[in-house]
């Protein structure tokens, strides 16, 4: 398990909680800081959050509760070695709980019971995500009408002024694009 | 599937996904299954309005934050009169105009109104409300000692108050007039006829109460907040014509309620080492709890009782941020 731990990654490693801390240290003394730390894990709360929600709007509503919350008491967060990311998600865990809880009952409650999500699952989705800014303009567009905006090729077609077809071979393009960097990143 | 090609297959089977979470795939080309199993992970990728509107939000509240911060370190004061009023921002400007008062900044609070602190002299002010609020509103009476009482009584006046009485020397060592101001409290504005304009141990701008039962609420303070008495003068009938009691290192005055002098239902905040101690010893004390300690992104961790006098105490321990 440990034969693929090199003197680099290990070094990368160190350097990341440095940076990190650093970063933390920053926005206990100014506020205004803080936004680095939204910055560099806004997907990793809201990849945690919406698989363990139904709608896109409970997903947006418990993230924002998260980073209120989080900003609220950056001032009081402690250096233990402990990723910030694992803080957040703590945080967001208890934001999932509570709202499950004032959810009434009989609307049944069916993710509540999924397997909890595990951290790898969590940096993978997250880092699908930002991969998706990293698309040319074209297939971006039509990743986020496609998915996010959840509209029909035809529909696509008309925004983007471009043919039918043109849009599905952008979103084949898009989709081969971001399977070929998640694997570089990935695996 | 015969000749229909990848782009069409792979769009088939989005579509299907798209249409429903569990939807029956429709079989496919088997090098295309990794880019679906990409295509369900995406059905769930953040909007980029909501991240940069989360994003400005949190800007927006940093700001908050960082004035309220400023605020904090200009004047530091135990117990602070929150005036709570329909016409905030008519009081604002009010308190600039016959005051000289000094906006320490302004924002929306919680519930929608204006939240906004003032500083008068040595003495800060809290300002709530507004039109968008819709709270009950607490005017309050103060006990304002300024260099010239007939000046300021003037200024009040032109300013859009109306008189309680006029300026005149009482028997007790002070110049003192009242005026009611638009939003409704009530303002003692006096200055002291020896020594200095404003007697030792008071602030430009003091709470005065007038409670019915005066002791009794001189023994709530002292139970829920610690109050120290400073003075006590009783009236003829054996009530508390006037008293002062120390929370702090701020002074609340008061007297029993009588004639036009009744009581004013007020808002404090009130400032702790400890607020969850303290939340803990005022609902021991009687008080009746409105929030329970939490903390809030303007760097207080925050309490509300109220007190059988019909008074809302915010209680405030100040955090690190």
């Amino acid at each position: 398990m440990n034969e693929d731990i090199s003197l680099e990654s290990v070094l990368k490693a160190n350097q990341r909680e440095t940076d990190e801390r650093s970063l933390i240290e920053a926005a206990q003394k100014d506020p205004a800081r803080f936004a680095d730390l939204y910055e560099n894990n806004f997907e990793r709360v809201y990849a945690f959050v919406v698989s363990r929600v139904r709608h896109r709007e409970e997903a947006e509503d418990l993230t924002a509760d998260v980073f209120h919350q989080a900003l609220a008491s950056i001032g009081r967060f402690e250096w233990r070695g402990v990723p910030f990311a694992a803080w957040l998600l703590r945080i967001a865990a208890n934001a999932v709980a509570d709202h499950w809880q004032r959810t009434p009952r009989e609307h049944g409650n069916p993710v509540q019971n999924e397997p909890y999500v595990s951290w790898e699952e969590v940096e993978y989705r997250a880092r699908l995500f930002r991969l998706v800014d990293t698309l040319l303009e074209d297939q971006r567009a039509v990743v986020i009408k496609r998915f996010v905006e959840q509209k029909s090729i035809s529909e696509v077609a008309r925004e983007i002024q471009k043919t039918e077809g043109a849009v599905k071979q952008l979103q084949l393009r898009a989709l081969r694009n971001l399977r070929a960097r998640i694997g570089e990143t990935h695996g | 599937m015969g000749k229909r090609s990848l782009v069409d297959q792979l769009n088939q089977a989005v579509e299907a996904m798209l249409a429903r979470r569990e939807a029956v795939v429709p079989p496919i080309d088997p090098n295309l299954e990794p880019l679906l199993s990409i295509a369900a992970e995406l059905r769930n990728l953040p909007s980029q309005k909501f991240k940069q509107r989360l994003r400005k939000e949190l800007q927006e509240r940093r700001n908050v934050m960082q004035t309220s911060e400023k605020s904090k370190t200009e004047v530091l004061q135990s117990v602070t009169p929150y005036l709570c009023v329909n016409e905030a921002g008519e009081l604002i400007d009010f308190t600039k105009v016959a005051f000289g008062a000094k906006e320490l900044f302004r924002t929306i609070g919680s519930a929608g109104g204006i939240h906004a602190e003032v500083r008068i002299g040595d003495s800060k002010i809290m300002i709530g409300g507004g039109g968008a609020w819709r709270g009950t509103p607490t005017p309050t009476a103060l006990h304002f000692f300024v260099e010239d009482t007939d000046a300021i009584y003037q200024r009040a006046l032109e300013a859009g108050a109306t008189s309680i009485a006029e300026p005149s020397d009482q028997p007790y060592g002070e110049r003192v007039c009242g005026v009611t101001d638009p939003a409704g409290n009530q303002w003692y504005i006096a200055r002291s006829l020896e020594g200095p304009y404003v007697p030792e141990g008071l602030r430009n701008v003091n709470l005065y109460f007038h409670p019915i039962n005066a002791s009794q609420f001189i023994d709530f303070l002292s139970r829920a907040f610690g109050s120290v008495e400073v003075a006590r003068y009783a009236a003829p009938d054996g009530t508390v014509a006037h008293a002062k009691v120390r929370i702090g290192d701020s002074v609340i005055e008061m007297g029993e309620a009588h004639g036009p002098y009744q009581p004013m239902p007020t808002t404090i905040y009130l400032y702790t080492d400890n607020v969850d101690a303290s939340y803990v010893r005022a609902l021991q004390a009687g008080g009746v709890s409105v929030s329970e300690p939490a903390d809030q992104p303007y760097g207080d961790r925050v309490a509300a009782v109220s007190d059988p006098f019909g008074n809302t105490w915010y209680i405030a321990t100040h955090i690190k941020l």
